[in-house]
């Protein structure tokens, strides 16, 4: 069994990544940390939790940092809805959200676990910032982390220059790409064209008529609406379940390579921007494997396998 | 009752003074030392922690090691031209008898916080990184922490580490800002007050007379200080009270002057540490900062040098 971590700012995307995960055959997910981001804190705990008991299972969920390290936060409600869930309103979850705080049951979990657990961050990188910070050594015990975030040297969402989870935390992350720990930058460009999933992959989705594919399409309604509206892009973007596909089986990324990537925390024109030295100019030390291409057939096929 | 204080320090010439005059003052409890990098690394700042508090028999009190760089790791840069490599002067202490506590600075803050609420004063003597890692990680602390005497920031004069910056920001800007925008009360005993603080050799000299445990490591390792004080100040075996001026803040508030103004800290560029004071309240409502700006200095250095020699 593999074994996984996810840190998530629970929105409509995130519940389907999370729910990939959970139903993936060989993976354990050890537990959930979830951090503001999309939404406020709270709101992406109940929306953690009920992910979790959609799926008939008990994994620990544990609330993290309601804010970021030093900016103000921005919430995403046009995007995820008013719930963070499409407006659904999903009824209040039964699982309890665990004591601990998320960033001291993140250093445990990696601690007694050195190389086997893999991360995969789908929201700001605070929570990891603060468990770097706190347990410096845990970046050499974390065995791979997936980071949904970044636009490597490409249009942003948020800004034209940056994407959301970066954008809002600019400075955990600069502190976490530069932390040792072994990343994968999946950035929001490889949700984008053909890797949406189109009205024809809905229909598909809603044929398949279960509880995990309409959950999937419901939640992230609003997300369908404003894609088209904001972005004038086709149906649904979902950037987090792509990482999540790609950590689930990384023959889905099928072009990759390491660069020395840093992240701008200085300007609030290009705040949050992910700088790929694609050419090795700076000569520094690569850091980050940047994804630059996605096999989006056998993407779909992850999901599709996971809400059947 | 006596005060509550949880020292965090990275003893250091100046935080050695601080840390034993308030274990020799009943009025103070330290519950604790958490230590941090800055005048030295962070491993040399525990030791010595450990050293002062079993100097006099206070070997109870814990001693915790945290963070050992700041919060955006750039380059690791420590006060050691001024503290000696070991935070001593260079004087090479013999090891402490006993051990850290095996929790992390920034645990025994949150530990110690929700153990007594209400009734801690965090006393940060040096960069400010532990205190900003444990309000990320639990922002109530802001309800529970009694309040913040912090030495540190000069808003309206010179900065010492670079012309606008003190040293105690300057070494974690970012961590500095966490903590002055987090609403809780914060007092910042900076340069505009302990400028104005002077140790004479004539103090000192009263100060070493008590021949005690105390005094006697502070005669050993000040040469250190005084000389750094006069390269760079010319003040002659004299020097700035810098950290025993929080000490001496916590004994008798009522020596200091202060004015209340919200602190805002640059974190990048040529004012990279700067403590900004909105005096006229222009950026908005961030709760407002007590910072000290003048002392009846001789007050001060008495009361230190009566608590030590005793």
């Amino acid at each position: 069994m593999r074994r996984f971590w996810i840190d998530t700012d629970t929105a409509s995307d995130d519940a389907v990544a999370i729910l990939m995960a959970l139903r993936w055959p060989d993976v354990h997910v050890e537990g959930i940390s979830t951090v503001a981001g999309n939404v406020p804190l709270e709101m992406c705990n109940q929306n953690a939790r009920f992910t979790v008991e959609l799926c008939g299972m008990a994994t620990p969920v544990y609330a993290g940092a309601s804010q970021p390290l030093l900016r103000e936060p921005f919430w995403a409600y046009f995007f995820h809805g008013p719930d963070g869930m499409g407006g659904m309103n999903y009824p209040e979850a039964k699982l309890p959200i665990q004591q601990a705080h998320a960033v001291e049951a993140m250093i445990d979990a990696f601690r007694n676990a050195p190389g086997e657990i893999t991360l995969v961050t789908l929201g700001p990188l605070t929570n990891i910032a603060l468990a770097l910070g706190i347990a410096p050594d845990i970046g050499r015990k974390i065995k791979v982390c997936y980071v949904m975030g970044g636009a490597a040297n490409t249009v942003g969402n948020i800004t034209p220059a940056a994407e959301f989870n970066i954008w809002v935390d600019p400075e955990a992350a600069r502190l976490v790409y530069h932390s040792g720990l072994p990343l994968v930058q999946v950035g929001w460009e490889l949700c984008r064209g053909d890797a949406n999933l189109l009205e024809e992959d809905l229909e598909y989705v809603r044929n398949l008529d279960t509880v995990y594919g309409h959950f999937s399409i419901d939640c992230n309604r609003q997300a369908i609406q404003t894609n088209r509206e904001w972005l004038g892009d086709p149906a649904l973007p979902l950037p987090d379940p792509v990482t999540m596909a790609i950590a689930l089986d990384p023959q889905i990324s099928m072009r990759q390579s390491k660069h020395y990537v840093d992240i701008e925390t200085d300007s609030e024109l290009t705040r949050g921007m992910t700088v790929v030295d694609e050419r090795g100019v700076t000569k520094k030390e690569p850091n980050v494997e940047v994804v630059w291409e996605i096999d989006v057939p056998a993407w779909k096929e992850i999901l599709y396998k996971t809400l059947r | 009752m006596a005060h509550k204080i949880l020292i965090d320090t990275d003893p250091g010439i100046d935080d050695s003074m601080a840390i034993l005059s308030a274990l020799r003052s009943p009025e103070l409890e330290v519950i604790g030392l958490t230590t941090v990098f800055g005048n030295a690394d962070v491993d040399s700042c525990a030791l010595n922690g450990l050293r002062l508090v079993e100097l006099e028999g206070h070997d109870h009190i814990p001693v915790t090691k945290g963070s050992g760089a700041p919060l955006f790791r750039e380059e690791l840069d420590l006060g050691t031209q001024v503290h000696g490599l070991d935070g001593m002067g260079n004087t090479n202490p013999p090891p402490p008898r006993g051990t850290l506590d095996p929790r992390f600075g920034v645990q025994f803050i949150l530990d110690m916080v929700k153990q007594y609420p209400g009734e801690v004063t965090l006393v940060p003597l040096g960069p400010l990184t532990n205190i900003a890692l444990a309000l990320q990680q639990d922002p109530g602390i802001t309800d529970q922490v009694k309040e913040v005497v912090l030495m540190g920031g000069c808003a309206f004069g010179s900065g010492n580490i670079s012309p606008v910056a003190e040293a105690n920001i300057f070494h974690d800007a970012h961590a500095a800002e966490i903590v002055f925008r987090a609403n809780w009360d914060v007092t910042m005993i900076g340069l505009d007050v302990t400028t104005k603080i002077i140790v004479k050799p004539a103090d000192l000299e009263k100060m070493y007379a008590a021949n005690n445990p105390a005094v006697d490591l502070l005669h050993r390792i000040q040469p250190c200080y005084q000389k750094f004080h006069d390269q760079i100040y010319g003040l002659n075996g004299a020097f700035h009270l810098h950290d025993p001026s929080v000490t001496a803040f916590l004994l008798a508030p009522d020596l200091f002057t202060c004015i209340e103004a919200p602190v805002y800290v640059e974190t990048s560029g040529l004012c990279a540490g700067k403590t900004i004071a909105d005096i006229h309240r222009q950026w908005g409502d961030r709760k407002p900062v007590k910072i000290a700006v003048d002392a009846d200095a001789s007050a001060v250095i008495n009361l230190l040098i009566q608590r030590l020699s005793q």
